[in-house]
């Protein structure tokens, strides 16, 4: 055997050795070596991730794209149990992340698809991209709103829904914040918006957003994802402060749910938040209790004068 | 001079915390409803007094209802059938003419019998139909979440509002008219002293009026 024969045979197990490595490559991963590997854990990818500096100016938009994930409050999140590897799928394990890795885009409807409970829902994925379509965010031509996803708003870092029981204060915080990271120019003292609202800072405290700043959905389903524009949102005291029978609802009976899933019915009885100023007003059962009450008094009144005129006939009958 | 010991210290003590009860759930409804006037309480605290003060009431009224299904007293609130209308309209005629002209009181009161028919019919109105409305319709308030969507076709929250509202305006009137005609006693003050001591006395009894009051 000569030199020759041994490097074409050894060349002809180089590419059979190349061949089967290539078949073997693609051959998908079993999800026991994906998580034996570098950057699949949580605890890897946090090991950068928790830092508040972690971020990169993005060399085409110039943007400062922040790459922190709070992990307390990932924890806590809907997702907190779920893997980083579930959603961000790639090759994590270097560093820097190669360029595949990066230009993923999540998509929610992926895993949202068809919840469980769907079929007994009006409101499914479906109607949120339908109303969704509709929303301001969607429509405004403003570059602030261009490339409007879920996550804006629906942090999926930290993004957890209220839980019936939670104080109403703390959920109306923290919804409201999510418009707020955004819109800080509302936080504005000088902001001339919401001025026509009586009691401004009281709404801003006791009422999300969205109450004023959706459509109204139908009983028992969540809020419009239709965020509305500024002028077309709810100006109407009454649809609160009445009889409208949907807002109303859906703030009372939010608020009386939440207020009875605390810590017992007697004290919540107590504390019960649910009553909204103006729910009992109607101008025609004020006249008619205020005109009764006022013209019984006047004939109260009346009537012991005339008792009074009898006492001092009598009084003068008797001297 | 006679007396009667017509109201026991459960009584009394019922009535008088019924009525700081009363005003108080006045004032604090009239906040809650017209909230933001001078004269009004905080709104948040009103609430709160509110709520204390409705299932205060809430509990007065049963024991008001067991004090009458366990003592005497019951009986007073037992209307007779017969001579019902008759006794009915002298009363009224009384209030609204006789009164004037120093006309004798038609009712006497008596150990069997401390109300007047007209005052029967009012006080079994408000204690046995108002008061359990109100407080039931308070109640819905709270426990709105357990409610139906609609009532009748109506929004149910709106509906219990309008019922407490209305409820409310009709017990204001009978505070109102009450605090009145416990003036027409046999002096301005006789009722209330009696409703102070227990003891119904009659400094100077009229003809025919006291006589069967006597003890």
């Amino acid at each position: 055997m000569n030199d020759r024969d041994i490097s074409v045979r050894a060349g002809g197990w180089l590419a059979l050795g190349l061949l089967l490595s290539a078949l073997l490559g693609s051959v998908p991963e079993t999800e026991a070596s994906i998580q034996g590997r570098l950057g699949t854990d949580n605890a890897d990818c946090l090991r950068c991730h928790r830092m508040e500096t972690l971020a990169y100016r993005d060399p085409r938009t110039g943007d400062i794209v922040d790459l922190h994930v709070d992990s307390r409050a990932f924890g806590h999140s809907a997702h907190g149990e779920l893997q980083c590897i579930d959603c961000h799928e790639g090759d994590f394990g270097q560093y820097p992340h190669p360029e595949s890795a990066l230009g993923e885009r999540l998509d929610c409807v992926g895993c949202h698809k068809e919840l469980h409970k769907a079929d007994k829902r009006a409101y499914t994925f479906k109607t949120i991209d339908e109303e969704f379509a509709l929303s301001i965010h969607a429509t405004s031509d403003s570059p602030k709103a261009e490339g409007f996803d879920c996550h804006r708003c629906h942090d999926p870092h930290g993004f957890r829904n209220s839980e019936v029981g939670q104080p109403i204060a703390e959920i109306v915080r923290a919804d409201n914040q999510i418009c707020l990271s955004c819109h800080t120019k509302i936080r504005d003292p000088h902001s001339t918006a919401h001025l026509w609202l009586p009691k401004r800072d009281k709404h801003w405290t006791s009422v999300r957003c969205l109450d004023c700043h959706t459509p109204l959905t139908d009983p028992g389903q969540p809020v419009s994802h239709q965020i509305l524009a500024g002028a077309d949102s709810n100006f109407d005291c009454v649809n609160c402060h009445s009889k409208e029978p949907r807002l109303l609802q859906r703030l009372y009976q939010y608020r009386s749910e939440t207020d009875l899933a605390g810590s017992g019915w007697l004290s919540k009885a107590v504390f019960n938040q649910a009553y909204v100023v103006g729910m009992s007003r109607s101008p025609l059962l004020d006249a008619l209790g205020l005109s009764v009450i006022g013209l019984t008094l006047l004939v109260l009144i009346a009537h012991g004068w005339g008792r009074y005129r009898a006492y001092l006939r009598l009084k003068e009958d008797r001297s | 001079m006679s007396a009667l010991y017509l109201y026991p210290r459960w009584l009394r003590a019922w009535h008088w915390i019924n009525a700081l009860l009363f005003l108080v759930l006045m004032y604090t409804g009239a906040s809650m409803h017209f909230s933001g006037g001078g004269w009004l309480m905080p709104f948040d605290l009103a609430v709160t007094v509110h709520n204390t003060a409705g299932i205060l009431l809430t509990l007065g009224w049963i024991g008001f209802v067991i004090g009458n299904l366990s003592t005497e007293n019951g009986r007073h609130y037992r209307v007779r059938v017969s001579g019902f209308f008759g006794r009915l309209f002298v009363q009224a005629r009384y209030y609204g003419y006789g009164i004037f002209h120093n006309a004798p009181h038609p009712f006497h009161v008596s150990a069997e019998m401390k109300l007047n028919t007209l005052q029967q019919l009012s006080y079994l109105g408000v204690m046995y139909a108002l008061m359990p409305l109100l407080i039931l319709s308070g109640w819905a308030f709270l426990f709105s979440v357990s409610l139906p969507e609609t009532l009748l076709g109506l929004p149910s929250v709106w509906l219990v509002a309008m019922a407490h509202l209305t409820l409310a305006y009709l017990l204001v009137l009978f505070l109102l008219v009450h605090m009145y005609i416990i003036t027409t006693g046999e002096t301005v003050t006789t009722n209330l002293r009696a409703m102070i001591t227990g003891w119904h006395r009659e400094d100077e009894p009229s003809s025919g009026q006291t006589e069967e009051a006597k003890s």
